[in-house]
């Protein structure tokens, strides 16, 4: 694992360059270019709001607002994760032909995205001046919340990206579990609004003490539950060293099995 | 000084057949012919039991027939694949022009691949940014850089790779049937370019089936034969040796 991370840090020109070069060939050619980083969100965020807030009523004052304070992290994670799932086939041809630490390919994957969600944050300033919430103090700590769900995120997708080389189903599986994962964590809808006797599933759920992290932070203006960030900045790094061990003992076999 | 050993290096391949592996009657006797020969179908040795030393400044040229091991050798060489038994140790940095352009992404243009491709090949920022010019001058792309490389003919695409690849200055270089990228006039200066890395003491390490350039352009050859070195000497010898085999 130490190796892995010795690794990491030499090549972190290259994982720069490479995590620039997705942003930068993501948007070319299109007229809109880095404008679609607020198109996309926001065309998402009013289908949500056409059907949870028209449609199906769920009662909540400035839903858009609270929609948007967790969809976007979430935007991240599940791109992230869905792209490095494929990371490590895609760049075969990189692979096969010249002698890189595979780590940085998914870790491209999720820096990218985080990086595009970063970018996307202006758009969630635009709602919450345009709706009248503040800020106060408890936005200090978004880098402490990022920073968690950044490795959880690289961990899950160290597994992930290095069993899909031999297990291709995942490239199907994935995609499919995480839009499971997303309705099932408090991102459309707040928690109050899951009955007191599934709230277990709820505590269950990593994704969900971090999306409901953001929102205390962005929403509701109020401190988020430490003891819920210390317990998932425990869980993230368990996994981020499993992440990084696992994928130690795969790595030699992407060049043969690609 | 020795630039590159291999001792007691080889290297399996796992088969992963997605058909029934009897299907015909042809795969049923070849089949039965791996069987005889007591080894299993499912793995094959690409490189067996190699021992190789390469001293510093020498051109070495690896002939052999398809399937012989060369790429296999210069894989485990540049590091791409670990060898499944033996040690393989290189003295400073290699660059493989192996497969050129490899990292280029077609929607940007040819300046933001040569960087990235600068930096997959182990160079820095800095160094690519003081020999960009010399890289695009000795591509001839010059009124094309700007241009995104999905754009390029294949030849302009090979050139701007092998022009990188040329400029990353290693200790030890791995050719692998390159040198044909482009016109007369390039494959040329591909030459010229080859020849002051010999003169500056560079390790040269090149498969090729062209055996004149065999023959002319390395201080020693050797010949793969099924995963296995067959012989190992004098260039001239070598050839002759092949050819004789495989007329």
């Amino acid at each position: 694992m130490i190796d892995g991370l010795t690794q990491l840090y030499r090549y972190r020109v290259l994982v720069q360059v490479l995590i620039l070069r997705e942003l930068k060939a993501r948007y070319r050619g299109t007229s809109l270019g880095f404008l679609w980083s607020f198109v996309n969100p926001l065309v998402l965020m009013l289908i949500y709001v056409l059907i949870f807030s028209i449609y199906l009523r769920i009662d909540m004052e400035n839903y858009s607002v609270f929609l948007l304070s967790g969809i976007l992290p979430w935007a991240w994670f599940s791109s992230g994760l869905n792209e490095s799932t494929n990371s490590i086939i895609n760049n075969g041809g990189l692979i096969k032909k010249v002698y890189l630490p595979s780590e940085i390919f998914p870790l491209v994957s999720v820096g990218s995205n985080m990086l595009h969600y970063l970018l996307s944050i202006p758009l969630l300033f635009i709602f919450l001046f345009f709706f009248e919430i503040k800020l106060s103090w408890p936005v200090i700590f978004f880098p402490v919340i990022l920073c968690i769900q950044f490795m959880f995120t690289y961990g899950l997708a160290l597994i992930v990206s290095s069993l899909t080389v031999r297990f291709r189903d995942l490239l199907h599986v994935i995609p499919n579990l995480l839009m499971f994962w997303f309705f099932l964590t408090p991102i459309f809808y707040p928690i109050t609004m899951v009955p007191e006797r599934y709230h277990i599933f709820v505590d269950l759920n990593p994704m969900a003490h971090l999306m409901m992290a953001y929102q205390a932070i962005f929403f509701y203006n109020q401190w988020p539950s430490v003891s819920s960030l210390v317990g998932m900045a425990g869980l993230s790094s368990i996994l981020l060293v499993m992440g990084l061990s696992f994928f130690e003992t795969r790595k030699d076999l992407f060049a043969e099995e690609i | 000084m020795i630039a590159v050993e291999f001792r007691g290096v080889s290297k399996k391949y796992r088969r992963r057949t997605e058909r029934p592996r009897i299907t015909t009657l042809k795969s049923y006797f070849l089949y039965d012919l791996w069987r005889r020969r007591g080894r299993s179908p499912d793995v094959i040795w690409a490189l067996r039991d190699i021992d190789l030393r390469v001293e510093k400044g020498i051109t070495l040229g690896i002939i052999g027939r398809n399937g012989s091991g060369k790429s296999t050798l210069l894989k485990v060489l540049s590091r791409i694949l670990k060898p499944d038994i033996g040690t393989m140790s290189v003295n400073g940095m290699v660059a493989a022009l192996i497969e050129l352009g490899a990292g280029f992404h077609p929607e940007l243009t040819g300046r933001e691949n040569v960087i990235i491709n600068g930096i997959i090949l182990g160079l820095s920022k800095n160094e690519i940014k003081s020999k960009f010019d010399e890289i695009v001058d000795f591509a001839e792309l010059k009124e094309f850089i700007d241009d995104p490389v999905r754009t390029y003919s294949s030849g302009m695409y090979m050139r701007l790779g092998f022009s990188v690849a040329v400029h990353v200055d290693p200790e030890v270089l791995l050719i692998d049937e390159v040198l044909a990228v482009g016109d007369a006039m390039f494959t040329r200066k591909c030459m010229e370019r080859m020849n002051t890395f010999k003169k500056r003491d560079k390790t040269i390490i090149l498969v090729s089936h062209d055996l004149e350039l065999i023959r002319s352009w390395c201080d020693e050859a050797i010949w793969l034969d099924r995963g296995l070195i067959k012989l190992k000497g004098n260039p001239s010898e070598v050839v002759e040796a092949y050819t004789k085999e495989t007329l």
